[in-house]
Order: structure tokens, then C-alpha cells, then sequence
């Protein structure tokens, strides 16, 4: 594992303006840690759309004045966090029913689906500990994509949910935490 | 502004200005989109030459101006795009229901 030293952390203010030099610093630190060993321009692609993604998620969702990002890079990954105390989850999934934080006891664990374009099924599965692991289902292709059906709210989760290698949300009750983190796994360890 | 737009014969070339198609300029993109949709033409070619990357923002943007278009007969175009803005779409389908071209004349060279 690599030392601690090799994750950051930014206080973002929450405001549009802040948005692409936040994203650049992100990327910034990315591209100093991994120095001689850069990552491939499709993995730093990915890794930018779900960092432009979290930051929109806070400036659209959250409520609260303050995210913090977390950029950590071990041998194996690249682990991006974004937490906030605002307003826990709420996902409204096609047939209009809502699935919001923290859970009750009696909805875990479930799958619930939230999105689909007609090729992609936007899901979520929840374990015993609430946490929310977003995923997806290929569906046979339909002769019109349901894409135009259901427009922009659902674009961001699905984003980050078929760029990252994992995506997750987490809300811890007591403090009010709230936390997304999106995995990428490298398919060699960096040296 | 968000679009330089010039039209010949019913048909527009609107060139997003930003670098950043986001949450920024995504409302003002929308609301001039919707502007030219209504002017009573039958294709807007919007070229993305431009930008340099785009959110969900301003898809659902995108999106909200096709489905505007569709029951006025209006075709929007994509053309223009560099790789990343092109994979971002592709990533959620988009290329499923937008007509994206290599530029504008290609995107011409349709037309009948």
C-alpha cells in the first residue's frame, strides 16, 4: 500500500464557479502521483467525469455549503470520495417509488431500480449496513431508447456508476454523513 | 450567449462557444436551443468543436432539446466532437437517438 501522504483532501465550496479549478487540482494530483507511470487517457478520462459528476452532485443536491473530496491512489486503485453532511440520498426510481437514507430496517437489503434508457438498467443494491452499491443491467436493445423518456436527474448517477469500476454511497446516521466513493481499478499495480 | 448561430434555408449551424458545456451553461443552452427550435426550422447542427468536456448537465439539456424538437419535424445534429465529449456520450446511449457527424459538411452532405 502506498503511504497516506498519497491521498488529499480539498474543501469544496459547493459553488458552480468552482468547478473546473477544483476538477484540475483533482487531476493535478492524480497525474503528480503517478509521475513516471501515467494512467491511460481512457482510465484519466473516466476518472475526470465522475470527479466533474461528484462536484455537480454537490452543487445540484446537497444543500450544504461545503463538500469534501478525497483523492487516494494505492497500488491497486484510484479512490475517489466525496462527503458532505447535507441532505441524505433520495432516489425515485421508475415507477415512482422513493428510496431514501437513512433506510428503514424493514427495506434491507434491497434492489431497487431507478433508470433505464432501454439498454441500461440504472440499479442499486443496498447490504445490511445501508450502504448503496449502484450497478447495472444490460437490457436487449429496444427499437427506441428510452433515453427521451426520462431526462437529466438519473444522467449523473449513471455516469459515474458505468465509469467507475465500483460506485457507492454510504450515510452514517449519527453524524449525518453522507459519502460517495467511486473505485477504479487498475488492471496492473503501479510499480 | 452560449451559441453562434447562422442559418441557411431552414437550416441552423449552432456552434457551442464554452469550453465547459455544464451546469454553468446548460439553462442558457437549453433556453437558446428551444429559441431556435421555435423559429420554424427543420435541423439545428450543433457542433461541438469547442468543447472540451461536457456534464450530465448539459445532456439532460441536450436531451430536453430533442425531445422539444421531435414533435415540431425539427432533426438535431451532433457534429464535431472531440474523443472525450464522444465517449461521454456513447457511455449512456446518447448516440442512440443524436445523428453525430465528423462536421458540419458531412452533416450537410445529408440533406437532400
Amino acid at each position: 500500500m502506498r503511504e497516506d501522504s498519497d491521498q488529499i483532501t480539498i474543501v469544496f465550496k459547493s459553488n458552480r464557479e468552482g468547478i473546473p479549478g477544483t476538477l484540475q487540482l483533482c487531476l493535478d494530483h492524480i497525474r503528480q502521483k503517478t509521475g513516471n507511470s501515467p494512467l491511460h487517457d481512457d482510465l484519466m478520462a473516466k476518472i475526470k467525469w465522475v470527479i466533474m459528476e461528484l462536484l455537480t452532485n454537490a452543487v445540484k443536491h446537497s444543500g450544504e455549503r461545503e463538500s469534501v473530496l478525497k483523492i487516494g491512489l494505492t497500488m491497486d486503485a484510484v479512490i475517489l470520495e466525496k462527503e458532505d453532511y447535507g441532505k441524505p440520498l433520495v432516489l425515485t426510481g421508475q415507477d415512482k417509488k422513493k428510496i431514501m437514507w437513512p433506510l428503514e430496517e424493514m427495506v434491507r437489503p434491497l434492489d431497487f431500480p431507478i433508470y433505464h434508457n432501454g439498454m441500461d438498467s440504472l440499479c442499486v443494491r443496498t447490504d445490511e449496513t445501508g450502504r448503496a452499491i449502484f450497478f447495472i443491467e444490460q437490457l436487449a436493445e429496444l427499437e427506441m431508447p428510452a433515453l427521451l423518456s426520462d431526462t437529466s436527474e438519473h444522467f449523473g448517477l449513471l455516469i459515474m456508476t458505468k465509469a467507475s469500476d465500483e460506485f457507492a454511497y454510504e450515510h452514517e446516521p449519527d453524524t449525518g454523513l453522507n459519502r460517495f466513493i467511486s473505485t477504479f481499478y487498475f488492471n496492473q499495480p503501479l510499480p | 450567449m452560449i451559441l453562434k448561430v447562422e442559418e441557411l434555408n431552414r437550416v441552423v449551424q449552432a456552434t457551442i462557444l464554452p469550453e465547459e458545456a455544464s451546469l454553468s451553461n446548460a439553462e442558457a443552452f437549453k433556453e437558446e436551443m428551444i429559441t431556435i427550435i421555435g423559429n420554424g426550422v427543420r435541423l439545428v447542427i450543433v457542433s461541438f468543436e469547442n468543447v472540451n468536456y461536457i456534464d450530465s448537465s448539459f445532456l439532460g439539456s441536450l436531451v430536453v432539446a430533442l425531445k422539444y424538437a421531435m414533435p415540431r419535424n425539427v432533426d438535431i445534429y451532433l457534429v464535431s466532437l472531440k474523443p472525450d465529449v464522444k465517449n461521454l456520450l456513447t457511455l449512456i446511449r446518447m448516440d442512440k437517438v443524436f445523428r453525430i457527424f465528423n462536421d458540419y459538411e458531412e452533416a450537410l452532405g445529408t440533406l437532400s
